[in-house]
């Protein structure tokens, strides 16, 4: 029998699901309604900022076709939003009037951006009214605003110094906005990176042309005589003027519709390894929503489990896992769904600014210090390996670079100004490979000497193609060859790809020249 | 001195032009390196491709040709297991009886063939024949499985048609930029590296390989790009690339719209792969996955940009997908069919392409026909003059046949020709245990390859210089191979045993023992198809003229594809979205490098590592011909395990010690060669050598879903130094029971 599917919520999360789904879909397992609140299907929400300094276009964000999935038999219905969900009687009611029925409900209604307390923003969190110049930057229509504001030579004053607003203030500088950074830590990035990291990022901000304010607690947000936003008013009196407002202050989980049919949330929709809302085996929850925390209180796995990542990678993992677990339920096979080993649990997430200027990492726990007191103490601590750290400090050149382990295994990284040094740290943490224990061989591998240095040994093989020495073309000139080609006719040195006739004519001339000194 | 005979080398598909020639006297003066005990002088000869280069391989290649160890008359295994000579009609007749044993007990599908991609185009075709209308049987394949059928595969999807390099190598000598996808041609090739030099001189030469390959350090001193994707990424690669095009409005828009279909669900399938997130699933920084992609466009619009793939990306499975990702890169940037950019697969063996091409590969018939197409069934048994209903169906792709072999439903009477699968094949120990369990088994070989020492029957074949034919080099150029010296009295050329095994077992149709006469059958089986060779005769290679497929009669050939249209019904290259399969891309687990499910080692308790294949220089692949030319074998007697230095310094492995490299499939042991230019968690071990160093040991027979190629390029393994004397004695009495076997 045709189970009927429904996903509450079109983002990028829901349109890996449905991707995944639409066999299922296709061969008539599957009956799939999906509901999305705004017009667009699912684009790619990680790109707006780009979108929104002109460096993509709205096309290539796409991530789902809404004709292709209806020509393949998908319910598609945008512009919609659910108002209530009526478990009793399985069913989902949406703002147009229509209530379609479920055997399966999925939310991924991801998450909305928090909009902090400032006197001027409307201060009901889950219905923000903002005023012109305000924005964001969630969606294609705040991505509009932005560009106009680059485009017309506008400042932008970014509120926020986590990464989203990292990658915005940078985007923005680089397209020649005049772009603000206002915070309120010692450093941007305040809750995932230390302090030397943090340091040396600000510091590399203001070379890639970004003002940076920190500790700075703002208050108010005034507009000018056409109602738009003008300044930005922090607690010590000041004001950062400008003509665009970026809010980027954090996400939270939208819960909202969850919260209302009765389902357990608590920074998220709670749910367990198996992605069900607690206690309801007919709905399910993925992606910035959903928050994965079984009902088993004596669970180990859950026992660190922290609310949503708000990283799209995690959701996307989800999706499949999900879509599998539901097509093998409505294959009638509840044996073999149970028997589907549930998603692994996820490590904290890695932060990778996008940025062209600037490269930055960032990921697990990266408080400890070299000279704390548990790295030095010898011995194990209660068993476990105890944690070190390693540390380079560069700031004159915008390098910084700290590992964590435990056991040589990465518990957190920071790298800043190191590309190549960031994409094999983060390779280490991922897979939780033991790092060399000569750590600054993962420094070197920023360094200009990567090619390694000519060897001038005489047994060094010159031509490799038909394996001949220095020593041997060496020979050959001695004994009367003075030119490649006789060379070659000689020892064959040269006679593959040629790649060595610069080689065999420096020991040419290097004969020469000894027999004239 | 007389003028030789103008032929091509006996190894890669680069197949470099040689001259061969009858020494007139003793030379004056000794050469260093050149054989002395060869009959006959190796010289190169200038050809587009080559260009009179040859590598070590070629210059001694002639020395096989006398080899004492060489198999002169049919050898037949006694009941002690040792191989005695036997006469030719002996021989042939024990086959026959084999084979008809075989069928009226167990059906003609338990008789199968195993072919190889250096047989020349006569052989293949011929072959292809006789396992269908003499044998009548469908189980035949050829080891070109292991190395272009993933990447045929992704070009018919795309293109509609797989020649290796739709264009000729000389093209890219003008190209501004050049991405090298997962090939060491410095090794594998090294005088393909001439065309290289225009792109390192224009500093846009890109490699993509794990290790600082002999390739990838030519993109040193301003050359190009080296990326280093973590083993079995290279997919996520490509889909980063395509990204940055599609987003940084690099794409060729009219190109595109013109020339393509799929482009917006191919859009849309990349739209999740931003350079940042790349770099974490491949370790490639998102920098360098910008400055690639950018690179390439601006390489298309200065001089030319070509993407060429090699065994690196295909090799695995999801090999078909990888090399299709390539393919969607090329055609957004408008590369495929522009006349001064491109896509190519870099073929592997001799006659790697031809070799596809004409009836050995499971699921074909002459001219890349499918043999489930009516209308291609009707017009080869036209050809062959037997009704159509007499040709078997398809048969099963290389892996699948050999693990039947032995099995109740499975194969039990086996030939092989040109491969040692003992070797080559992945799985080796599981290959092995299959050969011996074979009810009859006859090797064609001209050596007692470690395939033909577990066989009943060996029947010795004439080399490349005592023979006539034709071979299709990597650019899908028809060249002939000419015959210089008389073969060694006992030995007999494959078209002639084929021949008398079809009249002992009485096959319908005609079969010849002339390689010109089967050449001219094959033109008339392959008219029509793809690969159409119907407008070439020998008369017109003997003039020299190029003779690139398809060369329909009354055609001057192909020499570049697709310039007008691509090879699909509407004329149009087809975008065919794809994505790492679900649980390839980085969980939270640990040690989740490997795409397969590899079963743990011995040793479980370590620190498992990712192993990746490959070749070297001196030797060609499973090492048959070239580790008994004594130049090559001195060169590189042995197995060296390649091993970051840190790596190895954590398992107390220092350079030349001997170390056990291990999984739950079998083990290997050989020493160790310390390189900075491997990435410390991967491992690279050479494929060319048997026995306790063969590789192909710790391999896994997973295939591609597609394609049916096997993974050859990540494997879980686990490595630690081998305890104490006794196992390297071991390995040394081993290896001397090798050698002592040949």
């Amino acid at each position: 029998m045709t189970e009927r599917i429904v996903v509450v919520g079109f983002g990028p999360v829901a349109a890996r699901l449905i991707d995944e789904l639409l066999p299922a879909v296709r061969g008539g397992l599957v009956e799939l309604t999906v509901v999305g609140e705004e017009t667009e299907a699912a684009y790619n929400r990680v790109l707006v900022a780009d979108l929104g300094v002109g460096r993509t276009t709205a096309g290539a964000l796409a991530l789902a076709d809404a004709a292709a999935l209806v020509a393949d038999g998908v319910d598609v219905r945008l512009g919609v939003r659910v108002r209530r969900v009526d478990r009793a009687r399985q069913r989902v009611l949406l703002t147009d009037g229509s209530s379609p029925g479920y055997d399966r409900l999925v939310f991924a209604t991801g998450s909305r951006p928090m909009i902090p307390n400032l006197t001027g923003l409307n201060p009901d969190p889950a219905a923000p009214v903002l005023p012109a110049g305000v924005t964001a930057l969630r969606d294609l229509a705040d991505a509009a605003a932005l560009q106009a504001a680059v485009a017309g030579d506008k400042r932008v004053v970014v509120l926020g110094g986590g990464v989203l607003g990292l990658e915005t203030a940078l985007a923005a500088a680089e397209e020649g906005a005049a772009v603000t950074v206002v915070h309120n830590g010692p450093h941007p990035l305040g809750r995932n990176i230390d302090r030397g990291g943090g340091a040396v990022l600000a510091a590399s901000l203001r070379n890639c042309g970004v003002r940076v304010a920190g500790n700075a607690r703002s208050v108010a947000v005034e507009t000018g005589a056409d109602g738009g936003f003008s300044a930005l008013l922090l607690e010590d009196g000041s004001a950062i003027d400008g003509e665009l407002l970026v809010l980027s202050c954090g996400v939270r989980p939208r819960t909202e519709l969850a919260e209302g049919c009765g389902l357990s949330t608590a920074a998220g929709i709670l749910v367990d390894h198996r992605l069900r809302a607690h206690h309801e085996p007919h709905i399910f929850a993925i992606g910035d929503c959903a928050e994965v925390r079984c009902p088993e209180p004596d669970c180990m796995v859950c026992r660190s489990a922290r609310g949503p990542s708000g990283l799209v990678g995690p959701g996307w993992r989800q999706a499949e896992w999900l879509a599998g677990y539901l097509t093998l339920l409505a294959s009638g096979v509840p044996g073999e769904a149970d028997a589907l080993p549930p998603l692994p649990a996820e490590q904290p997430g890695v932060l990778v600014l996008k940025a062209r200027g600037l490269t930055m990492a960032v990921a697990g726990d990266v408080s400890a210090e070299p000279w704390d007191e548990e790295a030095l103490t010898a011995g194990a601590v209660g068993g476990r390996a105890r944690l070190q750290v390693a540390q380079w400090a560069d700031p004159e050149h915008g390098r910084y670079v700290k590992m964590t382990t435990r056991a040589g295994v990465l518990e957190g990284l920071v790298a800043v100004g190191m590309p190549r040094t960031a994409a094999e740290l983060v390779q280490l943490f991922e897979r939780g490979a033991e790092l060399p224990a000569d750590r600054s061989l993962l420094l070197r591998l920023d360094g200009p000497d990567q090619a390694g240095a000519t060897a001038t040994d005489p047994e060094r093989t010159v031509c490799r193609c038909a394996g001949v020495s220095g020593a041997s073309i060496a020979a050959a000139v001695s004994s009367g060859c003075g030119t490649v080609a006789e060379v070659a006719a000689s020892t064959r040195a040269g006679t593959g790809c040629g790649g060595c006739h610069e080689d065999i004519k420096g020991l040419i001339e290097k004969h020469f020249q000894g027999a004239v000194a | 001195m007389t003028d030789g005979a103008a032929t091509h080398c006996p190894y890669c598909a680069l197949q470099c032009a040689m001259t061969l020639t009858v020494p007139a006297a003793a030379p004056a003066a000794a050469v260093p390196a050149r054989p002395a005990d060869a009959p006959l002088e190796v010289a190169g000869r200038d050809f587009p491709t080559n260009r009179g280069g040859l590598c070590r391989k070629g210059w001694t290649s002639a020395s096989l040709l006398e080899h004492p160890g060489r198999v002169t008359e049919p050898l037949l295994r006694g009941p002690d297991g040792v191989h005695r000579p036997v006469s030719w009609e002996e021989a042939l007749e024990l086959t026959a009886a084999a084979v008809k044993d075989t069928r009226a007990a167990y059906g003609p599908d338990a008789v199968g063939v195993f072919g190889g991609g250096g047989l020349t185009n006569e052989k293949a075709y011929q072959l292809g024949k006789f396992a269908r209308l003499a044998l009548g049987t469908s189980r035949i394949d050829y080891n070109g499985r292991f190395c272009m059928s993933s990447a045929a595969a992704a070009g018919m999807r795309a293109f509609g048609l797989d020649r290796g390099l739709p264009f000729p190598l000389a093209d890219l000598d003008s190209a501004n930029t050049v991405l090298l996808l997962g090939s060491n041609v410095a090794e594998t090739m090294p005088p393909f590296v001439q065309h290289l030099q225009g792109a390192r001189d224009a500093g846009g030469l890109i490699v993509v390989d794990p290790r600082r390959s002999a390739t990838a350090a030519f993109t040193a001193d301003g050359g190009g790009l080296h990326l280093q994707p973590l083993p079995g990424t290279d997919l996520a690669l490509l889909l980063g690339l395509a990204h940055v095009v599609i987003h940084e409005d690099l794409a060729d828009s009219d190109y595109i719209a013109e020339r393509t279909t799929g482009y917006s669900a191919l859009a849309r399938s990349v739209a999740p792969y931003w350079p940042e997130r790349v770099q974490t699933l491949t370790g490639v920084p998102a920098g360098l996955v910008r400055d690639t992609a950018r690179r390439l466009a601006e390489g298309a619009r200065q001089g030319g940009s070509y993407i060429l793939t090699g065994r690196g990306v295909e090799q695995h499975v999801d090999g078909t997908d990888t090399a299709t990702a390539a393919i969607n890169l090329a055609l957004l940037l408008g590369l495929p069919g522009s006349g001064r950019s491109g896509y190519g697969t870099l073929t592997g063996q001799g006659n790697g392409q031809g070799g596809r091409e004409h009836g050995q590969k499971a699921d074909q018939l002459p001219g890349y026909r499918k043999i489930t197409d009516p209308a291609a069934r009707a017009h080869v048994a036209g050809v062959w003059g037997v009704p159509e209903a007499s040709i078997p169906g398809p048969g099963v792709p290389a892996v699948e046949l050999l693990k039947s072999l032995g099995r109740a439903d499975g194969v039990r009477c086996l030939f092989v020709h040109g491969a040692n699968v003992a070797v080559s094949a992945p799985d080796a120990n599981a290959v092995i245990a299959g050969l011996r369990s074979l009810d009859f088994l006859v090797v064609c070989d001209f050596f007692i390859s470690e395939t033909a020492a577990e066989a009943d029957l060996v029947l010795p074949v004439t080399q490349w210089a005592e023979e006539e034919g034709t071979l299709t080099n990597l650019e899908g150029r028809v060249l002939r191979r000419r015959r210089a010296i008389a073969p060694p009295p006992g030995v007999r050329s494959e078209l002639w045993i084929m021949t008398r095994l079809a009249a002992l077992l009485d096959a319908p149709s005609t079969f010849s023992e002339d390689p010109e006469t089967v050449f001219e059958e094959l033109r008339l089986a392959s008219a029509g198809g793809l690969a159409d060779y119907s407008g070439i005769d020998y008369a017109l290679l003997d003039r020299g003229e190029e003779a690139y497929w398809p060369y329909p009669a009354g055609s001057s050939g192909t020499p570049r594809l697709f310039l007008d249209s691509f090879a699909h019904p509407d004329g149009r290259a087809v975008f065919a979205p794809v994505a790492p399969r679900r649980g390839t891309l980085p969980v939270a687990a640990a040690g989740a490098v490997s795409a397969g499910a590899d079963p743990a080692g011995p040793d479980p308790a370590g620190t498992p590592m990712t192993l990746i294949t490959g070749r070297l220089l001196e030797h060609y692949q499973s090492g048959a011909q070239t580790r008994r030319v004594a130049a090559l074998a001195a060169a590189r007697p042995e197995a060296r395990l390649q091993i970051h230095p840190a790596a190895a310094a954590a398992q107390a492995i220092a350079e030349g010690d001997v170390v056990a490299i291990a999984n739950g499939r079998g083990e290997v042991l050989c020493r160790a060669e310390l390189s900075a230019g491997i990435r410390p968690e991967t491992v690279f071990l050479p494929f060319h050598f048997p026995g306790p160093e063969s590789a192909n040991r710790l391999t896994e027979a997973a295939t591609d879903p597609v394609s049916g190629m096997p993974e050859f390029k990540t494997s879980t393994v686990w490595v630690r130094p081998a305890v104490a004397g006794s196992r390297v004695e071991k390995v040394q009495a081993e290896v001397l029971q090798m050698d002592g076997a040949s």
